[in-house]
This record gives C-alpha cells, sequence and structure tokens, in this order.
C-alpha cells in the first residue's frame, strides 16, 4: 500500500535519516500554482499565478495581507495557509500591542516555522502541505523570505515556489544580481518574466490570474498608496499596466540569441524544466 | 543493519532483539549526512565553527544564520535537521532563562546542557514522537572557565576540549587532536577552525558553503558574538591559501 516502508508516519526516521512524511509535504507545496517574490534595496514584491476551475468559476486567493508592513503569497493546501496566516495575523498584532512597534519580519516568519517544526516530529498530526513567501519591511529595509512545512524558512534575495516555480527559479539565478538597484516598475517587470516561465503551453498572463504584492513606496502608476508605502495587492485592472511593460517572450529569446554567448541559448528554460518533475500533476 | 525491515526499526519505543533503538540510530545517521560543525575549547575561550552548505544561490549570504545565542554567555550550534536545531535552541532558552530566575545568576553551561540532555532523551522513548534528527555543539565561558559539550539525539552529553560533528566529523577530529588547545589564545583558534572547516569540505562532490565563526571569552568580554567581518574574512582567505600549498 505504501510506496516505502517508513514512510507511513511523519514520526518514523528512514534507516538513511530521512522524514519521508516530510518530504511528501514538500510535494503538496509544488502541486499549488506557482508563486515568484524578489525584492530590490527599496521594495520586496511578491507576484503569484491564480488558477480557476473553470468558466464560471472566480480565481483563487493567492495573496495575503498579515500587517501594514507584512504580506505572503502561498502554493499549496489554502486551508492549512489560512490557519497559518490567522496565526501570523495573530503575532503581528500582539507585537504591536506589547511592545508597541510593527514584528519584525524575520521574527514572524521564523514563529511559524517553529510551529510547523513541531508538526513532524509527532505523532497524530501531519505536516502543514502549504509553503509561502512572505515579504515585509521592517528597521533593517526590506526582505523577502521562503518558509517551507519541513519547518524551514530562509531569506532570499529572490525565490519562486509552487508548480513549475524550477522555470522561473532559472530565470531569476539569471537576472537577480540586477535586482537591488532596479525601481519598482523595473522589479515587477522582472517578476512577471520570472512567472511567466512557470506557466503551461498556450497559457499566458491575464489581469485576471495574475496577483501582484507589493511592499514599499508607491510605482507612478498607483493612487492612493499611504506614505510608509504598506503591503498592497494588486488584482484585475491595476495590474494590466504591468502587464503591458513586459516584454514579449519572442523578443526577449531573440535579444537573448542576438547577445554574446555569456547568455543562455533561447531554449535554455528547457532543461530545467526537464528536471522539474512536478510538471505532469501540475492541474 | 541487518535488522531493517524486520519491524525492530519503527518506532523509538521498540527494542530490536539485541537491544539496540534503531530509531535514535537513524536520527544520529540524518546528522551524519550534514554539514559539519566543530568547537574548539581553548585557554581563555571558545570558538565555533559551521560549514553552512549553500542550496542555492539566491540566498542572502549574511542572513540565514546557522549559530545561535542561549545567553548572553552561551552559543550553539547544530549538525541535522535545521528545524529540529531551532525547536532545541527555544529550549535552551528557555531553561537558561529559568535558571536565571531561580537562582539569580548566569547559568553554568554544564547545567543547561544537562536539562536538555533530559529534554532530547524523552524524545528516545515513545512511539508518539521521533527523536531529534540534530547533534548540537554548546559552548560558553562561566564561572568554571571555558565550557564545550555535544548533545546526541540519545540525550546524551559529553564535555570536550575539541568537538566536531555531521559529515567531516572524522577528519575534523583527527586535525583537532594535532592541536595543542590549551595554549592557543582565541585569535589563533579562529585561523585553526577556519582551515578545519575548509579542509574537511569535499569541494567535488559538494555544493557551495559558506564559513560561520563565533566565539565567546576574552575578546568579547564574555558575551557569545559572531567573529568580527574583517578577521572572518581574513581567517576565510588564509585557509584557502593554506589548502592550496597543502594539496
Amino acid at each position: 500500500m505504501y510506496r516505502n516502508t517508513y514512510d507511513s508516519d511523519n514520526t518514523v526516521f528512514s534507516p538513511q535519516g530521512r522524514l519521508h512524511q516530510v518530504e511528501y509535504a514538500l510535494e503538496a507545496v509544488k502541486q499549488g500554482s506557482a508563486a515568484v517574490g524578489l525584492r530590490s534595496k527599496t521594495h520586496a514584491i511578491l507576484l503569484a499565478l491564480k488558477r480557476s476551475t473553470g468558466e464560471l468559476a472566480s480565481y483563487q486567493q493567492k495573496m495575503y495581507r498579515i500587517d501594514d508592513h507584512v504580506g505572503i503569497a502561498i502554493a499549496g493546501l489554502t486551508s492549512d495557509a489560512r490557519v497559518l496566516s490567522n496565526f501570523m495575523r495573530q503575532q503581528a498584532m500582539s507585537s504591536r500591542m506589547v511592545f508597541n512597534r510593527p514584528i519584525p519580519v524575520n521574527r514572524l516568519v521564523s514563529s511559524i516555522a517553529d510551529k510547523a517544526q513541531v508538526n513532524t516530529q509527532e505523532y497524530g498530526r501531519r505536516p502543514y502541505g502549504v509553503g509561502f513567501l512572505v515579504i515585509g519591511q521592517d528597521k533593517t529595509g526590506p526582505h523577502l523570505y521562503e518558509f517551507a512545512p519541513s519547518g524551514n524558512s530562509y531569506e532570499y534575495y529572490a525565490m519562486s515556489i509552487g508548480a513549475r516555480s524550477q522555470s522561473a527559479k532559472t530565470y531569476l539565478e539569471k537576472h537577480f544580481e540586477s535586482f537591488a538597484d532596479c525601481t519598482l516598475e523595473d522589479l515587477i517587470r522582472h517578476g512577471l518574466h520570472a512567472l511567466r516561465e512557470s506557466l503551461q503551453q498556450d497559457k499566458e498572463l491575464t489581469i485576471n490570474n495574475t496577483s501582484i504584492g507589493i511592499a514599499g513606496p508607491a510605482s507612478v502608476h498607483e493612487k492612493d498608496v499611504p506614505a510608509g508605502g504598506s503591503f498592497r495587492i494588486l488584482e484585475g485592472e491595476p495590474v494590466e499596466v504591468f502587464l503591458k511593460s513586459m516584454v514579449p517572450k519572442e523578443t526577449a529569446e531573440a535579444q537573448a540569441a542576438e547577445a554574446p554567448a555569456a547568455e543562455a541559448p533561447p531554449d535554455g528554460a528547457a532543461p530545467a524544466q526537464a528536471g522539474d518533475q512536478d510538471v505532469s500533476m501540475a492541474e | 543493519m541487518t535488522s531493517i525491515g524486520t519491524g525492530y526499526d519503527l518506532s523509538a519505543s521498540t527494542y530490536s532483539p539485541d537491544g539496540r533503538i534503531f530509531q535514535v540510530e537513524y536520527a544520529n545517521k540524518t546528522v551524519e549526512n550534514s554539514g559539519t560543525v566543530i568547537g574548539l575549547r581553548v585557554k581563555d575561550g571558545i570558538i565555533l565553527a559551521v560549514e553552512k552548505l549553500v542550496h542555492s544561490k539566491l540566498l542572502v549570504p549574511e542572513s540565514n544564520r546557522r549559530i545561535l545565542t542561549v545567553d548572553r554567555h552561551i552559543g550553539m550550534a547544530t549538525s541535522g535537521l535545521l528545524a529540529d536545531g531551532r525547536h532545541l535552541a527555544n529550549r535552551a532558552r528557555d531553561e537558561a532563562y529559568n535558571y536565571r530566575e531561580m537562582y539569580r545568576e548566569s547559568p553554568p553551561l554544564k547545567e543547561v546542557v544537562q536539562r536538555l540532555g533530559l529534554y532530547v532523551q524523552a524524545y528516545t522513548l515513545y512511539s508518539s514522537v521521533r527523536p531529534f534528527g540534530v547533534s548540537t555543539i554548546f559552548g560558553a565561558v562561566d564561572k568554571t572557565g571555558p565550557a564545550l559539550f555535544i548533545v546526541e539525539p540519545s540525550g546524551i552529553s559529553y564535555g570536550y576540549h575539541g568537538a566536531a560533528i555531521g559529515k567531516g566529523r572524522q577528519i575534523a577530529k583527527t586535525e583537532l587532536e594535532k592541536l595543542k588547545l590549551a595554549e592557543l589564545s582565541m585569535r589563533e583558534a579562529v585561523f585553526e577552525a577556519a582551515r578545519i572547516i575548509h579542509l574537511v569540505h569535499d569541494d567535488s562532490k559538494e555544493k557551495e558553503f559558506q564559513l560561520e565563526l563565533s566565539w565567546i571569552g576574552e575578546e568579547t568580554k564574555g558575551l557569545h558574538l559572531p567573529v568580527p567581518k574583517d578577521l572572518c574574512e581574513e581567517a576565510d582567505r588564509k585557509a584557502r591559501e593554506a589548502l592550496e600549498t597543502f594539496e
């Protein structure tokens, strides 16, 4: 019945010292649609691909506001995400109540990581089946963190999670060194380009299936953003101007091909996609 | 490992017929496959050094620290499951805090380590939990002077002059044994620690790694602090050079 003798229970180590149930939980994250996060010196942003079950259905929610200064994008089980984001909101509120200050992003991410760790060690529970990208700004500037069901959390310059996210990651790894000095508009364009890599063939980014989350000062295309640049989610109409700023994929690839050998060949993303094992399970 | 598949290795609450608890041994396996961590107890202080394996170049280098502070004067570094290590660090902080509350003085490391040993051991008794997948090196300068301990997944703890856990522990131990630890100054020990971490790292097999160093002692007025950036970089560079001339 099981694929493996040591995988029915998260309180069992395999002889190699692995925890199969935790590894399977990490697979659950890859079932969710992709989310991308990146940051510059001034901003941290999230971009996510929303799925819809059909013509008559609305699109799923991929981003949540936690506090004025923090927001998340999710990939995996939405119900688990709601439990964890509620917990994050409580932590954020308690920091404002007890210490009279917004909670440092690092502290917030660690608190859910510690919570998730317990579910990998005790019987009768399962690890959470959701991964987060968390962005926020605090005294030390803008930040981007990844949270995983294994209870690990890391800070990144740029990261992607979810289905076919390896292709987006390949894009980010190629360009991340330029992100630090990007304007918000350029940063969003990079994010959209990365997110586009995770699309299935013949699908494209539209104002309906794309969410953008921003922490940091307002873009020239935004109105009514508070001076501090608190976290906001752009969906629908306001996304259009950013989608239009994208360089069409064929043009981008042609440019890459013309560039000297330092650039990858136009089909550079292909081998990475081959390594992305969840492609067949994407939907 | 002849008992694999006989059913005696599926729970921490089961002995095998020859009296072993396999789940604890498997927990040790987790540690044996993780990045190397070493600790040096020298005449006036403690050095902790970690081979931090970098799984992505998108990681922010200064962030994601692997050496954690338990109390003003106590540092720890784990090898194994990272999340378990953080759980243990939180428990260690609670224990140190409780000791302070009760006795109104800074806790001796031995006391904190023994209490943690009891905690870790409790996770080897029941089928409802799994043992910790981490070994931890604790270092401190307390009223007894410099102190260095390892807590293993079984809950057992020993004091050491030089400690090594993780993948490269065998080579690291051999190197540590060559040193005259009791005569080294903290600064000298930083260079030795960096050299050992570079030596045990297998360039051909392993991913990229970053050297992380912290210390406690005269240099830091008894506080557990990261080794200053310039000294850390110098140690890193010298370690690379030493390795090149060695090969």
